[in-house]
């Protein structure tokens, strides 16, 4: 279940927007801050901020999804050293504290998704470490995004619970919600930079979410027919044969989703003109074993080394994609659906067969392909 | 709490050569306490790291009740594989494990046994066929059916007369071809099937090999009265992680690394995507 508390009645307070460049030089302080800037050609990234004119607070959802910040995607996970033909194997860990601000919902959706399924079974404790130490502050959409469709998959635009803080822009403040200890400790760095909501101010946040709720665009996605029919086999062949053609196999939809974790995992030689191997100086060879993203989509992701390779066809690929994301199987294992609505599929991937384009034509029984 | 994807160091105690391109490595964690530590059963696997190379997985190929070292058998067909060829006593690997379910040993007590290997299928059930010799009371008649390409592909050639030589165990072996100076059998391993004498209500049979070898062996097996939940095989997809996280060797929403490799054939049979 999603780690931080439900918010409290009263963890409600206001952030004045003249204070919030001073809110985050006190976050600065103590810890890394992620949030959304202007890019080097305008667009909006992710990135670790260096002063508080860089944050954006009002901005469209951007395309390169923050999960990089808590599963990146080249994970040093050991440093491997050989000196005289013997090796030493240095566990590298990355626990700095961090706070990612703005993050939009569905991504943070999208984060306790990837937490959940790194605690669960054998838990992971090179993710769990880095993610635990980083304090969640998500800033609500009063607008939703054009490809976005949040509102089918618990993904937003406001939340109740899973976020540290939860902010909403209001017109001159934003409110701000406690939603765990990690929220109140981020709220009290802000300390004489808030001051507790208004009612007024309470019922303002209640209506911009309602407003929200009502103004989605015309992307639906039906999961609900979906999920039924693939998990009970129900989707023909014919239909993954009539998608395969139209999969480009480029990865993206993998990349840019907010759920996806696939990964392979790499040693990389560290030559010393490349500066990171480390002061040491003795060993004659270094390494760093990564973990790296890797794609369900790649022909080569389930090629064994004798040739054989179960899902060869792409039509094999595209079910394997689906049945992860959509299937009660993998809902009762990963407690939610695989997919938080955010529609970055749409934008990225070439050959349309996307999230909603993909439940709609399960739903429907046809694969027409393309967009107008 | 430990790191799941990093791996210990071991050492290459011996390497015996098998076949002109299958070679079986003894190992040892460099680390004595570590080496007593490490407890598995037989059918599990584990994550073996040429440093630089990469890893890959690699089924225990020795039994537990022999704790000295442990054994991979090692087909050269790789990135992994050839750089592992390449070292010898000595060399220092990585070693991360064990990893899977392995064989449920203790169910099979009292049990008639028949194995059925086919090429690099019989290191995964060499194991096990160690574990019950040694401990050879608990269980009943013991029948090991072995199928390779040619003579030269056959693995463990001694251990096979070794085998062969005890008391209430039973060694067939054939070639799909023949060679000069082969007089054994000639054809796929189901033609031992009626060399044999199959007793399917007492037996519990183990299957490994190539894939298209356990679907010929499961249909005959199945035909012959075996009950599917008595029929058990070890899987393979191109696994990574060995851990369940990573996607590589899942089938449907099971993961072979994690809820296998050791599966029955009546689970088998619920298995798809």
């Amino acid at each position: 279940m999603i780690a931080a508390t439900r918010a409290e009645p009263d963890g409600r307070w206001v952030l004045p927007k003249e204070n919030a460049g001073a809110w985050v030089e006190r976050l600065l302080e103590g810890a890394q801050v992620i949030a959304p800037v202007a890019g080097p050609e305008g667009e909006e990234v992710y990135d670790v901020v260096r002063t508080p004119h860089q944050v954006l607070w009002d901005f469209v959802n951007p395309l390169d999804p923050p999960k990089r910040f808590v599963l990146p995607q080249t994970e040093p996970l050991a440093r491997i050293e050989k000196t005289d033909g013997r090796f030493r194997v240095e566990p590298i860990h990355d626990e700095a504290p961090r706070v990612f601000l703005n993050l939009r919902n569905c991504d943070l959706q999208g984060f306790h998704f990837l937490r959940r399924m790194h605690a669960a079974d054998l838990p992971d404790p090179s993710f769990l470490r880095r993610f635990d130490s980083l304090t969640l502050v998500s800033l609500a959409c009063t607008r939703p995004c054009p490809w976005g469709f949040c509102i089918c998959c618990e993904g937003g635009p406001f939340l109740r619970e899973g976020y540290d803080l939860q902010l909403t822009d209001l017109g001159g403040v934003f409110l701000a919600e406690v939603g765990s200890a990690k929220g109140r400790k981020a709220l009290e760095a802000g300390q004489g930079l808030f001051r507790p909501a208004t009612e007024a101010e309470q019922v303002r946040r209640l209506e911009l979410e309602q407003q929200a709720l009502r103004s989605f665009g015309p992307e639906t996605c039906h999961f609900g027919s979906a999920m039924r029919r693939i998990s009970t086999r129900r989707v023909a062949d014919e239909l993954w044969e009539a998608m395969g053609p139209w999969c480009l196999e480029c990865g993206g939809c993998n990349l840019a989703c907010p759920t996806c974790y696939c990964f392979s995992v790499k040693d990389r030689s560290e030559e010393p003109w490349r500066g990171n191997a480390g002061g040491e100086g003795s060993a004659e060879q270094v390494w760093t074993r990564c973990r790296i993203w890797d794609s369900c989509q790649y022909q080569a992701f389930t090629l064994e080394a004798s040739g054989h390779n179960p899902r060869e066809a792409k039509r094999e690929r595209i079910k394997r994609r689906f049945y992860h994301k959509v299937s009660a199987q993998y809902y009762r294992k990963d407690q939610a659906l695989g997919c938080v609505g955010c529609g970055r599929c749409i934008l990225v991937c070439m050959g349309t067969t996307d999230m909603p384009s993909v439940v709609a034509a399960i739903r429907k029984g046809r694969w027409e392909g393309g967009r107008l | 709490m430990k790191d799941l994807l990093i791996p210990s160091v071991a050492t290459i105690l011996a390497t015996r050569d098998e076949t002109p391109d299958t070679r079986t490595f003894a190992l040892r964690f460099r680390d004595d306490e570590e080496h007593r530590s490490f407890s598995f059963r037989p059918g599990q696997f584990v994550e073996l790291s040429v440093f630089g190379a990469g890893e890959a997985p690699f089924c225990l190929a020795s039994s537990p009740t022999r704790p000295e070292h442990i054994e991979v058998t090692v087909r050269r067909c790789g990135v992994v594989t050839n750089a592992l060829h390449a070292l010898g006593p000595g060399d220092e690997v990585g070693l991360r494990g064990p990893c899977g379910n392995g064989f449920d040993v203790e169910a099979a007590q009292g049990w008639d046994l028949l194995f059925v290997a086919g090429g690099i299928g019989l290191p995964p059930l060499r194991g096990l066929i160690w574990n019950v010799l040694d401990q050879r009371s608990r269980f009943g008649h013991i029948t090991i059916l072995y199928g390779a390409r040619t003579p030269a592909d056959l693995v463990y050639k001694d251990e096979l007369r070794v085998w062969s030589a005890m008391d209430g165990v039973e060694v067939k072996v054939t070639v799909d071809r023949g060679a000069p100076g082969w007089e054994g059998n000639v054809g796929m391993v189901p033609v031992l099937f009626d060399q044999v004498e199959l007793r399917p209500e007492r037996t519990v049979a183990y299957v490994c090999g190539p894939p298209v070898m356990i679907k010929f062996v499961v249909q005959d097996l199945l035909m012959r009265k075996f009950a599917p939940e008595r029929v058990i095989s070890t899987l393979e997809r191109m696994m990574q992680c060995g851990v369940g996280k990573c996607n590589h060797c899942c089938v449907g929403h099971r993961y072979l690394c994690r809820d296998g490799p050791v599966f029955s054939f009546a689970e088998i049979r619920e298995m798809w995507e």
